[in-house]
């Protein structure tokens, strides 16, 4: 343990994603394939693009015609000619400009619109396995960071690569006209700059991802400080976190100016080359001018010398779009890498709907693993009789919890058979067998929204009348009530404004709601104040009441008075029956009804 | 303000450097574009005579016996000159800004890092944690950009501009104001602009917000939607708030690609009054080509670029004051806890608790205990029993001083705990959560949290004593295992045991448990309560709890109810009382279903 370097957290290493990849022209395709519903916008977006990296160079030629024309010549109505044709030129350069920046961001949005549609439409399609193996985190960003860098590929990247590749091609022929010795030495410049800026964005692309890397220590660090303060405090640890904190601060701003120093080098760079440039100018071309054999004008060299900037300026420009080109290709394969994520099973071309159930539910010899190799339920069997309460008990990891996941088909079996009404689950729509099941997760998981809106949840439609008649039903309209804005109260964040008894009885009285004929009810192991948990006894002897009910049970009241009793031991049942059938037994069930009573 | 421009006094010197610099900058630029005018002008009078002679700096003229290339060559010298002075005094300004920056920043982080560090525990109350987080990370860049980003830039901004009008006007004033006439429309269009964008773009992201906010509620509450069979009706939702977000950016697109081009030609227009007004004098022969026509030109881009500079710091100006009011507040919350100025020292603390008239209250209409009065002996152990809201948690909290009494005091071997050095105080109290939070560190690192110098066989000893060892054994790395994300791969009740041993290794004479096994499962809690039985011995330990068991393993009982005690005594004792234990207990045993009789013999066993 020696060896850890002092900190207040250590963030583990496996985090990063990768940040680019070479380009691929399958998701290249793939991507276009996503612009076709907007095709005639494409369309016209591309023609629109060819016409402004004309008018860019047009521009200025016709500023230096000016100069070398009418100015040097000292004709005042060509002058003013000269700035009529600029004008007219500049206004259609700028409607062009218009469309061509709407166009782009429109296309751009409208692709990432329906790929967050397709990846949200996807996830939910998406079973339990996917979700248990998956951080949040990474499916926020696929959302997120990687649709935006999607996006920027295809509104950016293409299009202004276009714009800016025809803007040189241009601008070289606008100089190869003026002055084609000149326009060789140009020429032998763009290389050296080129490289210069692939050198040094590059080290900038490296040292932008030590800062991100830093800076994400610095706020894991402070996340943690803050919700861990109490901690902090207790045991005295203020200065030394503060003096751990002044560290990492440094450390961060160590890499910030790691990036100040390398565009520190480099804009100046750039800078030193068109300064470099116009010193070339002055002395080769003024040489060409002033020499007689030499036909060159003024004129020329100073439309030279205009063109150059145009000619220089898509070097860098082409260099951050391809970065960004390589930057997008990877969140692509991301994105789609999460849509092409199959299903774990699709239900069968033959599974039927299911008007009505009954709630016969058996097990037949079934196993199952979450991982292949590492069985969770070995050969299980059991019955439940319509309306019968089977209460689930055994250690932490027995696999009470993997058998309720079964009965809601969260999950098939690796082998062996789940039965409902004597039919292979198998054979159910999911959607269809999920609308007859209730469920209630043990953490009692809200939606951000109103009390009534949470309750509402299992059917949006229902009217305000059901909601009470549900709530009367299971005795707790006088809690409800009792919350500061009754119905309408917020639960916040994850539920936080309501304790943990309140969010048990909003949770029963969703499931309630849908008059279920299966029950799924893992209960909430916290302990809550005795009236409170009067309420939810009493509210849960109504939700049982006729329906058949698989428990993962940690009241006494709950095992107590289930029809059968499922003993579980490393994935199998090891006693089932009673509860006074199985403590007049002497087996496992006793030893564990004596913890559970004791402490 | 006043504040934020004490800040930038403090930053002086740097300031000044940065200031120094960039106007230096902005000298050499100008100096190499007249250089390079001159350049033009030289070129065109020996082609043509009847030109203006070129305007020869200070008026010093080539010596007549140099050549034309000569002469070229040496103005090109001159510009490669300039230029690789400016480059180098470019690298040096960008690094002190840079430089300027980061000093703001360590300085800024680090002094509201440590004040949150010493912030009470009420602080922490009202302020929602994320928020907390967000004014060491982002808060502090804009109060930075005030120094830099505001004064610092508003001021480089108003020189150049002077210096740029007074170079351009020297050249001819009526061209000056003629390419100058549209600026004041371009300032304010563009300040107009992003005050009407910036509501609009805020608006954008609060929508993605509410979406991303669906997205982590659909994953985390997966069991939810699927079990309720709800998946429809979500991605109808998702596909309308989508829908939200598009309609929303096409009203910011349509905007900005009305705005842009816009401005941009505004731009053209102002060429085109150089191209017209400055052509037609130099057609005229009364402005030199190069000096002149070319070298404004650029002059006049360089200008329009540092007008875009003001509304960017009119922007800023913006950002940076809610941010600096939100660091501000921070820095200047009260700590309301201080050890007092000359702290009184425990000789030996051995352990006594006593509590003389205490009252509390988070809100001052709202009391949460009143007139509590009790004392505790050395080494005793007392449980605290009383329905939620009681105020058991609040009482535990007294004692390491994490909240202060409204009234009364609480004493420490017959000191009052407010004499005494915070430090000194909180390493004779340890205490353990209800939920506990743990760091993203190893296991060894959280155990030794409050006594970093502990050695290895020490923290092995607590984690022992906690019966911590066996699980941390199996983890992968054992003592070294890093633990997860709020510490998500440990179950609550090694998380807690891990918490018990991190409290052991403190080693005081007082310990505070509470509600320890609040959120574990009934099987793990009665291993966590036998750690507990173990860090019982040779300290005084107050334990909240609803257990029975652990209640009749403890030396006194205190019943709370409704903030104030209710009973204190002998467990023995109060179960024969009518009162909450007796209730307790019954309510309990009717829990378990058997008579009561039968219960009480089953847990005096």
């Amino acid at each position: 343990m020696s060896n850890v370097a002092p900190s207040i957290t250590h963030l583990a290493k496996d985090e990063r994603e990768i940040h680019q990849r070479p380009l691929d022209w399958k998701i290249i395709n793939r991507l276009l394939r996503y612009t076709r519903p907007y095709a005639a916008r494409r369309t016209w977006l591309l023609v629109i693009v060819v016409v402004r990296s004309l008018q860019l160079p047009a521009l200025a030629a016709t500023i230096a015609a000016a100069i070398k024309g009418p100015i040097q010549a000292g004709n005042s109505a060509g002058v003013t000619w000269a700035v009529v044709g600029f004008l007219a030129l500049a206004v259609s350069t700028q409607i062009v400009a218009h469309f061509r920046q709407r166009l782009a961001l429109e296309l751009g949005e409208s692709v990432v619109h329906d790929l967050r549609n397709e990846l949200f439409a996807h996830l939910q399609r998406l079973q339990m396995k996917f979700y248990v193996s998956t951080k949040l985190g990474r499916i926020i960003s696929r959302l997120t960071s990687d649709v935006e860098n999607v996006r920027v590929g295809v509104q950016e990247v293409m299009f202004v690569a276009m714009v800016q590749s025809g803007q040189m091609l241009m601008a070289a022929l606008f100089m190869l006209w003026y002055d084609w010795a000149l326009f060789l030495v140009v020429l032998g410049l763009a290389p050296v700059l080129a490289g210069i800026n692939h050198y040094f964005r590059r080290k900038l692309s490296k040292a932008h991802r030590a800062v991100q890397e830093s800076f994400s220590r610095v706020t894991a660090t402070l996340a943690e400080s803050i919700n861990g303060i109490r901690t902090t405090q207790a045991y005295g640890r203020q200065a030394r976190n503060a003096e751990l904190f002044r560290d990492l601060a440094e450390d961060h701003a160590g890499y910030h100016y790691e990036i100040a120093s390398i565009h520190g080098r480099l804009l100046p760079l750039l800078d030193m080359n068109s300064h470099f440039f116009i010193a070339i100018l002055l002395l080769l071309g003024g040489f060409r001018v002033l020499n007689p054999a030499i036909d060159a004008s003024l004129g020329d060299l100073i439309g030279f010398f205009l063109m150059a900037g145009l000619f220089f300026s898509p070097l860098t420009m082409l260099g951050l779009l391809y970065t960004q080109a390589l930057t997008s290709m990877a969140a692509a394969e991301r994105v789609f890498g999460l849509l092409d994520t199959p299903p774990d099973w699709d239900d069968p071309p033959t599974a039927i709907d299911v008007p009505s159930v009954c709630g016969r539910v058996e097990f037949r010899n079934v196993s199952f693993e979450y991982l292949p190799g590492t069985q969770v339920l070995q050969n299980i069997s059991l019955v439940a009789k319509p309306g019968q309460t089977v209460a689930l008990v055994g250690h932490t990891g027995s696999g009470k919890t993997t058998v309720t996941n079964l009965v809601a088909k969260f999950y098939l079996p690796t082998s062996g058979v789940v039965m409902v009404d004597d039919r292979d689950l198998v054979q159910w729509k999911t959607k269809s067998w999920q609308q007859h099941l209730g469920i209630m997760v043990q953490h009692s998981f809200l939606f951000s929204g109103t009390v009534m809106e949470n309750i509402r949840f299992s059917r949006p439609r229902a009217s305000d009348r059901e909601v009470h008649d549900v709530v009367e039903q299971l005795n707790c309209m006088d809690v409800f009530l009792r919350l500061p804005d009754g119905f309408q109260t917020q639960v916040g964040e994850r539920g936080s404004n309501l304790s943990l008894g309140q969010r048990q009885l909003v949770c029963f009285a969703r499931s309630l709601l849908t008059d279920p004929k299966v029950l799924i009810l893992d209960e909430a192991s916290s302990s809550v104040d005795t009236l409170t948990e009067m309420h939810i006894q009493q509210a849960l002897r109504q939700l049982l009441k006729g329906r058949t009910s698989f428990v993962v049970a940690h009241r006494l009241s709950t095992i107590r008075e289930a029809d059968q009793i499922l003993v579980l031991d490393e994935g199998q049942i090891v006693e089932r029956g009673t509860h006074t059938e199985l403590l007049a037994n002497q087996g496992a069930y006793r030893e564990l009804y004596h913890r559970f009573q004791g402490g | 303000m006043r504040r934020l421009l004490g800040l930038v006094w403090e930053y002086r010197s740097r300031c000044l450097l940065v200031l120094v610099q960039q106007l230096l900058l902005v000298s050499i630029g100008l100096a190499i574009l007249g250089f390079s005018g001159i350049g033009i002008d030289f070129i065109r009078f020996r082609l043509d005579p009847t030109a203006n002679d070129p305007s020869w700096l200070f008026g010093i003229h080539p010596p007549a016996s140099l050549s034309d290339m000569a002469i070229l060559a040496t103005i090109a010298a001159v510009v490669l000159g300039l230029a690789i002075l400016h480059a180098a005094l470019r690298l040096w300004a960008t690094l002190s800004a840079s430089r300027l920056a980061q000093t703001i920043i360590v300085d800024l982080r680090v002094r509201v890092y440590e004040k949150l560090q010493w912030l009470g525990f009420s602080y922490f109350d009202q302020n929602n944690s994320s928020s907390l987080i967000n004014r060491v990370a982002g808060d502090v860049y804009a109060v930075r950009t005030f120094v830099d980003g505001v004064m610092v830039e508003m001021i480089i901004v108003f020189l150049s501009l002077v210096i740029y009008t007074a170079y351009m006007a020297s050249i001819h004033v009526m061209l000056t104001f003629a390419c100058l006439a549209t600026t004041p429309l371009l300032w304010t269009l563009a300040i107009r602009f992003s005050r009407m964008i910036r509501p609009m773009y805020l608006e954008t992201r609060e929508r993605m917000d509410q979406m991303v906010r669906d997205v982590v509620e659909n994953v985390q509450g997966v069991a939810v939607v699927k079990g309720c069979a709800q998946q429809k009706a979500q991605i109808e939702k998702f596909r309308q708030s989508n829908n939200h977000i598009r309609e929303q950016q096409h009203e910011i697109f349509w905007r900005i690609s009305m705005f842009q081009p816009t401005m941009g030609m505004l731009t053209h227009l102002n060429r085109a009054v150089l191209l017209g007004f400055g052509g037609y004098l130099v057609a005229q022969g009364q402005l030199p080509l190069g000096v002149g026509l070319v070298a404004f030109a650029r002059l006049l881009q360089q200008f329009s670029e540092q007008v875009g500079q003001v509304t960017n710091i009119a922007n800023r100006i913006q950002t940076s004051l809610a941010g600096a009011e939100r660091v501000f507040q921070v820095l200047d919350a009260p700590i309301e806890i201080r050890s007092p100025a000359q702290p009184r020292h425990l000789i030996r603390s051995c352990g006594s608790v006593a509590f003389e008239g205490i009252s509390f209250a988070y809100n001052q209409d709202r009391p949460v205990l009143e007139g509590i009065d009790f004392s505790i002996e050395p080494g005793q152990s007392v449980s605290i029993v009383g329905p939620t809201g009681s105020g058991k948690s609040t009482l535990l909290s007294l004692i390491p001083r994490l909240y202060d009494p409204t009234g009364g005091r609480v004493l420490i071997d017959g000191t009052d705990i407010r004499e005494l050095h915070i430090d000194e105080l909180r390493r004779h109290v340890s205490m353990v959560f209800q939920e506990s939070f743990l760091f993203s560190n190893t296991v060894a690192a959280n155990i030794a949290f409050g006594n970093p110098q502990a050695t290895q066989q020490q923290t092995f000893e607590a984690a022992k004593l906690a019966a911590a060892t066996p699980f941390i054994t199996r983890l992968s790395d054992g003592f070294d295992t890093i633990i997860g994300e709020h510490g998500c791969d440990l179950s609550g009740g090694e998380r807690q045991r891990i918490a018990i041993a991190r409290a052991l290794l403190m080693n005081s004479p007082i310990l505070l448990l509470d509600d320890p096994t609040a959120a574990v499962d009934p099987e793990t809690e009665h291993e966590i309560l036998q750690a507990v039985d173990e860090a019982k011995h040779n300290r005084t330990t107050f334990l909240v709890t609803h257990r029975l068991s652990a209640i009749r393993r403890s030396d006194l009982v205190l019943v709370l109810l409704d903030g104030q005690v209710a009973q204190f005594g002998p467990p023995e004792e109060l179960l024969d009382q009518d009162g909450y234990l007796r209730s307790l207990l019954s309510a309990q045993v009717e829990d378990l279903g058997g008579p009561l009789d039968e219960r009480r013999l089953a847990f005096q066993n």
